[in-house]
């Protein structure tokens, strides 16, 4: 089982940008969860982001937000999350993402217990403001749950100092205003701008150099992963462009081609743009 | 201004808004100190608004009910027939001064969306409003008015379609607009400073119900309720009375009573977690899942409430309790009956609630209860059940 804190860590010291996959739990069969986890680790995505479903969830677009109910509509409980991070941790290092209120509600330190005791080694809270991050630093040091926080391009240099120093595992940096998704919606809210992100990279990496940064929210194309490393990540989060295509019900080998560009232009040599 | 109230509240949003916020606080603190605001905002609360609002004695409704007198404070006489005017002009005139382009808000009963609408169109600030689609059915003639105000009603197709999903919508808006946008919400929940700045816009009630209650009887009220959906009519009542030895008493929606139903009591039926920005009781399940909850009120059909109500019922200096939809339903036909007024259904549950009480207390007992609002949006729920006999 890999600490995907560390191996982030070591890639990036190592030069070598990554690339993690955001898929909700419960949104397919587990059965098929995992033939794509498997599939996805050949393909050399570093690791996974499960999602837990929430019956709110205020930062995602429709993509996911229909990935969440759906899955809670089949009745998917926290006990399907551990079995399924049990099985996925075997292959890939693996984070949860939900949102505040379900770890709260288990208690703080009994989720990350039971999340660690899956396998996965970080967590993931949109609605979590640092200023809240008190009940995880324990569970923390125990447990080896990282409690990755988000900063965005609305995020001023002071705040994004404390983030950064904060962070654990990895930052999670947001690129755009906006919600998850594909962009380029057209009602109001799923029309995000995407944000300069190469000098709260830069600043970042002047604060904490050995930290990883990586920037999700909208990220789909070769391009968008070139664009983000040239700026500074040192990788990417691929989610809606991904579960859109478990949601259709897309065959694995679909889903693979999806990412296999993205993962090649992890390598890619950089030229200027 | 409180961000925490015990623990309660807080500010459990996405890193995107965080700096709008702050700007917000700021903005709010320098405001209500600033003389131009205040007097800008009094001017227009007056003239346009029709405050103050009267206290108003319902001599037939106490001589029917029998017990202590029942007097109403007549918010339902307010622009455009509900409270929210109050927070909405205070909140526009905030926008205004912070240079937004565009307001957008959230509505259940469509009260919210109305006075935005109306103050959008008095600002000249481009208005969109988020609202249930479920919601929109069921309060068709506000959809009307807040079109014919200018405003663009967008219709929220996820979830149980009513308030909650609004609110989220909302979010996500500003979430993705936050540079140009004001969000105004539209009662006492949400992240700080939106709790205890709408408690600021909405105290107005309480204040002029203190200096009413002295000058006509030279004393607080004894008794002083208000409906609880979000909590801004109830906690703009409580607010200024928290000092007098006023008992406070806010009403939850019961719902339908039904064996499987939830109603809408989050303080009554639910336990403490987050949603949309605070931590506050919850209707939700054993995972934190948050559940859909039912009343024939529209304004009150909301799984959460705002922070300082679940820290008042902790301390226990405010009582809540529930009013099902048929004891809602009949409160309103009494008022029409003996009073002349229709009333809007979310007070329909406090003034339930009122009689109840009224009959318990000694006849030289008053009682005030906030009419939040008035029933026009209403009257086709209403007919859609039989009168009481
Ligand atoms: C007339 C009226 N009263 C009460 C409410 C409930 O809101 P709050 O609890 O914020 O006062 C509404 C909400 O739409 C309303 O329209």
């Amino acid at each position: 089982m890999q600490h995907l804190g560390e191996v982030l860590a070591r890639r990036k010291a190592a030069g070598e940008a990554s690339l993690l996959v955001y898929a909700m739990a419960g949104s397919v069969p587990e059965e098929r969860f995992l033939s794509v986890v498997d599939a996805l680790s050949e393909a050399g995505v570093t690791g996974v982001e499960i999602g837990f479903p929430f019956s709110d969830p205020m930062a995602e677009g429709p993509v996911i937000q229909r990935a969440a109910s759906e899955a809670l509509r089949g009745g998917y409980h926290w006990a399907d999350l551990q079995r399924l991070l049990r099985a996925c941790a075997e292959r890939l290092p693996c984070a949860v993402m939900t949102y505040l209120n379900p770890i709260v509600q288990r208690g703080e330190a009994r989720a990350v217990e039971e999340i660690a005791a899956a396998g996965g080694s970080a967590l993931i809270l949109p609605d979590l403001p640092v200023e809240a991050l008190r009940p995880f630093r324990e569970a923390r040091r125990v447990h080896r749950v990282d409690t990755v926080l988000l900063a965005s391009p609305a995020t001023q240099e002071d705040r994004l100092a404390t983030l950064v120093r904060k962070s654990e595992g990895f930052l999670y940096l947001v690129s755009r205003f906006g919600t998850t998704g594909l962009g380029g919606g057209d009602t109001p809210s799923t029309r995000g701008r995407e944000g300069d992100l190469a000098p709260l990279l830069q600043r970042a990496h002047a604060i904490r150099p050995k930290l990883p940064v990586l920037v999700g929210f909208g990220v789909r194309t070769e391009d968008d992963v070139l664009r983000h490393r040239r700026a500074g990540a040192d990788g990417v989060i691929v989610g809606s462009a991904v579960q859109a295509l478990l949601s259709d019900g897309r065959p694995v080998a679909e889903v693979v081609e999806r990412v296999r560009p993205l993962v090649e232009a992890l390598h890619a040599p950089l030229l200027p743009a | 201004m409180p961000e925490w109230y015990g623990p309660y509240g807080g500010a459990y949003v996405p890193e995107t808004l965080v700096p709008a916020l702050r700007e917000l606080e700021v903005a709010w603190r320098s405001s209500r100190r600033d003389r131009a605001f205040r007097s800008e905002l009094e001017r227009l609360s007056h003239d346009w608004g029709g405050r103050p609002t009267p206290l108003y004695f319902a001599e037939n409704l106490t001589r029917e009910v029998g017990g202590a007198e029942i007097y109403l404070k007549r918010e339902d006489l307010l622009h455009g027939g509900a409270h929210k005017f109050n927070n909405a002009l205070g909140q526009g005139l905030l926008a205004k001064r912070l240079g937004k382009a565009r307001l957008i808000a959230e509505t259940g009963a469509g009260q919210h969306g109305v006075a935005t609408a109306m103050v959008g169109a008095k600002l000249a600030l481009p208005t969109e409003v988020y609202m249930g689609a479920v919601d929109m059915g069921r309060q068709r003639a506000n959809v009307q008015r807040m079109r014919l105000l200018g405003a663009q009603v967008r219709s929220v197709e996820h979830g149980a379609r009513t308030l909650k999903e609004a609110i989220n919508e909302a979010f996500r808006d500003w979430i993705t607009n936050v540079q140009t946008t004001y969000y105004l919400l539209g009662s006492a929940v949400g992240p700080h400073p939106f709790p205890s700045m709408v408690c600021d816009f909405q105290s107005v009630i309480g204040r002029e119900i203190l200096r009413q209650s002295r000058a006509r009887w030279g004393a607080p009220p004894d008794l002083a309720l208000a409906c609880v959906g979000g909590g801004s009519n109830a906690i703009g009542t409580f607010h200024p009375l928290l000092r007098t030895s006023t008992k406070l008493l806010g009403v939850e929606a019961g719902g339908s009573g039904g064996p499987t139903a939830v109603g809408s009591a989050s303080l009554t039926r639910g336990r403490p977690g987050v949603l949309q920005g605070m931590r506050t009781y919850l209707l939700q399940d054993a995972e934190g899942q948050v559940l859909e909850t039912d009343s024939i009120s529209a304004g009150l059909d909301y799984a959460g409430v705002g922070p300082e109500h679940a820290f008042l019922k902790d301390s226990g200096r405010v009582e809540y309790t529930a009013a099902t939809d048929t004891e809602a339903l009949s409160a309103f036909h009494a008022l029409a009956r003996t009073e002349g007024i229709l009333p809007a259904l979310e007070p329909c549950h406090a003034i339930a609630e009122a009689i109840r009480r009224a009959r318990e207390m000694p006849k030289d007992a008053r009682i005030v209860v906030t009419l939040s609002g008035r029933g026009d949006k209403d009257l086709e729920v209403v007919g859609a059940h039989a009168a009481p006999r």
